[in-house]
């Protein structure tokens, strides 16, 4: 294998990270099953925006989409992260 | 504990009404190719097959970055397939179909962002179905008809029996305008191999160009000009490189050649050109050879999201070279030639 140091590896997926901010954000907005709840993280490259952020998408049926961002990476969410938002 | 579930294959297919698509699903859905398919459709009503996995949406963009096309998925896509998820075992692909006038990049990007749908999903290719009898119309009307052909790792040219030969080549110079990296098929009646179809790979780095070993060298393949591989050619690039007979495109594709790279030179220029220009970037793809290194490595990208890894091993006696295609608009090919041949390795 080569040795090479690569800055463009896809980002590996932390479905149980994932999943604990989803059932944080199910708690705290007392969301409905049918309310799906999309996480994101982003590292937009637009002047302004922060290096890396997690968007979460509340999609209740029928409604706009209702976004919460927090400026951290995915791995570093915590809860309360979340209920400031909320 | 970390998920072990394989990754749902994602087929997104494109096209107008009228261009055949439907006919295309029907087969997809019928034929024996050993998978069964969930299928997410605009419309019930064209499709002509009772099944319960497939399953209407309509479309919602979602920009997650006030209007940033980079940060934009659809909506409806999340919400569908986590709904399909909770019927694990009922299928084994999925297929996208999108009506005539879809952006296809929030439709690809969806794959690529939304955490859930990336570890759960692989989107396995973008493919186009044009008519060839009217696509000269399509073109000119709607600059989706022009995004979807850019976006495309396959283009169906349908309906050829509808136009002449001459016609036909010039519906062909015209596709390959604007994406000069698709893989073309010709079909009446939609009679495309599904093998040309379905499980492409278009995004898994382990095959992505594996099999298409010429890339960006379509200019002498497709004419019948004399196929003289004269590596000696240098840093040969070119832009808007097939000249479109019946249509002012406004994607431009630009085609970049160099030889071994410096990766301390070549990570950051890549990383740069596709912050500065990803709104401008619908697709790019490459094969990079790096100084020193035994293995070829390949890149793509949708927008503002690059991935890239090493693939296999350079073959004994292949050409260490680096290619790259962008397709986009507003690109400015003199400016990104220089810039990519000075991460040449010294």
């Amino acid at each position: 294998m080569s040795r090479l140091v690569n800055p463009l590896a896809p980002r590996r997926a932390v479905p149980e990270r994932t999943r604990q901010i989803k059932d944080w954000v199910r708690q705290l907005h007392a969301l409905d099953d049918d309310v799906t709840v999309s996480v994101t993280e982003l590292a937009c490259g637009e002047e302004g925006c922060p290096d890396i952020e997690t968007v979460i998408g509340i999609m209740r049926p029928g409604q706009k989409i209702e976004t919460l961002r927090v400026h951290k990476p995915i791995a570093e969410v915590e809860r309360e992260d979340i209920g400031s938002h909320g | 504990m970390p998920d072990t579930q394989p990754q749902i294959p994602v087929t997104v297919l494109t096209g107008y009404l009228g261009s055949g698509k439907t006919t295309l699903l029907n087969r997809i859905l019928s034929e024996n190719h050993g998978r069964r398919y969930a299928v997410i459709v605009n419309e019930f009503g064209e499709i002509g097959i009772d099944n319960d996995l497939i399953v209407e949406s309509d479309e919602e963009i979602y920009e997650m970055n006030n209007g940033c096309v980079c940060c934009t998925v659809r909506g409806d896509l999340i919400r569908v397939v986590e709904g399909l998820m909770r019927r694990p075992g009922r299928f084994d692909a999925i297929l996208v179909e999108t009506t005539g006038l879809a952006d296809p990049a929030p439709v690809a990007q969806t794959f690529f962002m939304d955490e859930d749908v990336r570890s759960k999903t692989r989107l396995d290719a973008v493919v186009a179905m044009v008519d060839a009898k009217h696509l000269p119309l399509r073109l000119k009307d709607s600059r989706e008809a022009e995004d979807q052909i850019a976006f495309a790792d396959v283009v169906i040219i349908n309906k050829t029996d509808l136009v002449t030969a001459d016609e036909l080549r010039s519906v062909e110079a015209t596709i390959r305008a604007i994406n000069p990296a698709a893989r073309l098929h010709r079909a009446e009646r939609a009679g495309v191999a599904l093998t040309d179809v379905l499980d492409r790979g278009a995004f898994d780095l382990k095959r992505v160009l594996a099999d298409d070993p010429h890339f960006l060298d379509h200019e002498e393949h497709d004419h019948d000009h004399d196929h003289h591989h004269d590596h000696d050619h240098g840093h040969h690039h070119h832009h808007d490189g097939e000249v479109s007979p019946i249509h002012d495109v406004t994607v431009q594709s630009v085609s970049l050649r160099g030889g071994e790279m410096d990766p301390k030179r070549f990570f950051p220029w890549i990383e740069k050109i596709t912050q500065l220009e990803g709104p401008n970037i619908l697709r790019l793809k490459g094969i990079i050879a790096f100084k020193d290194d035994p293995e070829r490595y390949v890149v793509q990208g949708v927008h503002m999201i690059i991935e890239g890894d090493h693939q296999r091993a350079w073959k004994e006696g292949e050409t260490h070279e680096s290619r790259l295609v962008f397709i986009g608009r507003e690109l400015d090919p003199e400016r990104l030639k220089r810039t990519f041949e000075a991460c040449q390795a010294a």
